[in-house]
């Protein structure tokens, strides 16, 4: 459990522990300063889309490594990842925060390559606390939906870091893409990414995919 | 990689019996991979408001620990004839990205079953939250347990 000292509101309502946490409710992207190298493609004036939307088949992909023999705890795994988050990457899915970095309501460009083809889009943190953050998709990116980093102890005191993606193609179009080679791309990236996490503290252990199709119906 | 994949076409065929199994041996993976996660923050309250129509009232965090807790309240809302699910947040304390992801899982389960789902009692900060991530497109957002129960009824 997260921990925030609540703050009043202005209505003098004492604040909900998560509203810190939470970024702000827009219409649509506003991007005022793009990092270097980074594309503004498919990003600004784009509305923010999730899992409810979309066309394709709604997949969760739950992506666990344990990083057993270690001491370190979620608060510190998650503040490594935010602050290192485009080196864990692979070179065909580069990642450009923003100065602010991960934090609520900053949007993180994206320039990826999936199956030769060249993809320019980004997300937005949407949610981001000491032990988790989230990202959201924007109108434009091949998936509709949420990635959620985040980190947790088990039963035994292991540190367990997690990604676990909640989404659907965007069109026809992209679901046949994912069905032939994304999907499979997609899984190598983040599993490549909580390999990089993992060396960087010393740790060498596999990674767990978990794949539950939550809606197998295309809409 | 280790993978293991539930292809939804084969295994979510609709019927809340398939669900149950499916949800026991999620969880059983997980004992097996002594991966549990801690214990819910949480408690959920279910009852009836008419034949047709369950309440489950959401007291404490809604966080991905929670999951355990809200499916079991769902197999038990959704005993009999009930066409409508309701969800009381008066009682909620907080709640992070993967609460919202649950309430997605949820109710693609309850539209499923041919069931509905609505809400009430969502403070502002919640509300806007639903907006956020779009949540309030799909599921419907009332002020009062009267007002939802009756547009529940009219369903």
């Amino acid at each position: 459990m997260t921990e925030a000292s609540p703050q009043p509101s202005e209505k003098g309502e004492k604040e909900p522990r998560d509203a810190a946490f939470w970024a702000q409710r827009i219409e649509r992207l506003e991007v005022s300063d793009v990092p270097e190298g980074a594309a503004n493609v498919n990003v600004q004036g784009r509305r923010e889309v999730g899992a409810l939307q979309g066309f394709g088949k709604l997949w969760q992909k739950t992506y666990r490594v344990s990083l057993a023999g270690i001491e370190t705890t979620p608060e510190e795994v998650v503040r490594v990842w935010k602050v290192h988050f485009p080196e864990f990457q692979p070179p065909n899915s580069r990642f450009y925060p923003s100065m602010a970095g991960v934090a609520p309501g900053e949007v993180l460009f994206i320039s990826a390559s999936v199956g030769g083809m060249p993809v320019y889009t980004g997300v937005r943190v949407i949610y981001a606390d000491n032990k988790s953050y989230t990202v959201m998709t924007p109108e434009g990116h091949p998936e509709f939906g949420w990635n959620t980093f985040s980190a947790y102890q088990d039963d035994d005191g292991v540190t367990v870091v997690q990604i676990q993606s909640l989404s659907r193609a965007n069109d026809p179009i992209y679901e046949l893409g994912f069905r032939i080679v994304g999907s499979t791309e997609q899984e190598r990236i983040w599993t490549h990414v909580l390999k990089s996490l993992a060396a960087h503290f010393g740790v060498n252990e596999p990674v767990i995919l978990e794949k539950v199709c939550i809606d197998p119906k295309v809409q | 990689m280790t993978e293991r994949e539930t292809d939804g076409d084969q295994t979510l065929h609709g019927s809340l019996h398939s669900l149950r199994r499916e949800y026991e041996e999620i969880r059983a993976i997980r004992r097996t991979r002594r991966i549990e996660m801690p214990e819910a923050q949480v408690k959920m309250n279910v009852r009836k408001a008419s034949e047709k129509v369950s309440i489950i009232d959401v007291e404490g965090e809604l966080t991905a620990f929670a999951e355990d807790v809200l499916m079991d309240a769902y197999n038990q809302a959704s005993d009999g004839h009930v066409r409508a699910i309701i969800l009381n947040f008066e009682g909620l304390e907080y709640m992070n990205s993967s609460g919202i992801g649950l309430l997605v899982t949820l109710l693609i389960r309850i539209n499923r079953e041919k069931q509905r789902l609505l809400t009430y009692g969502l403070s502002d900060h919640y509300r806007s939250i639903f907006q956020i991530t779009r949540l309030d497109d799909a599921i419907a957002i009332h002020d009062s347990e009267e007002e939802a129960v009756r547009a529940a009824n009219a369903m």
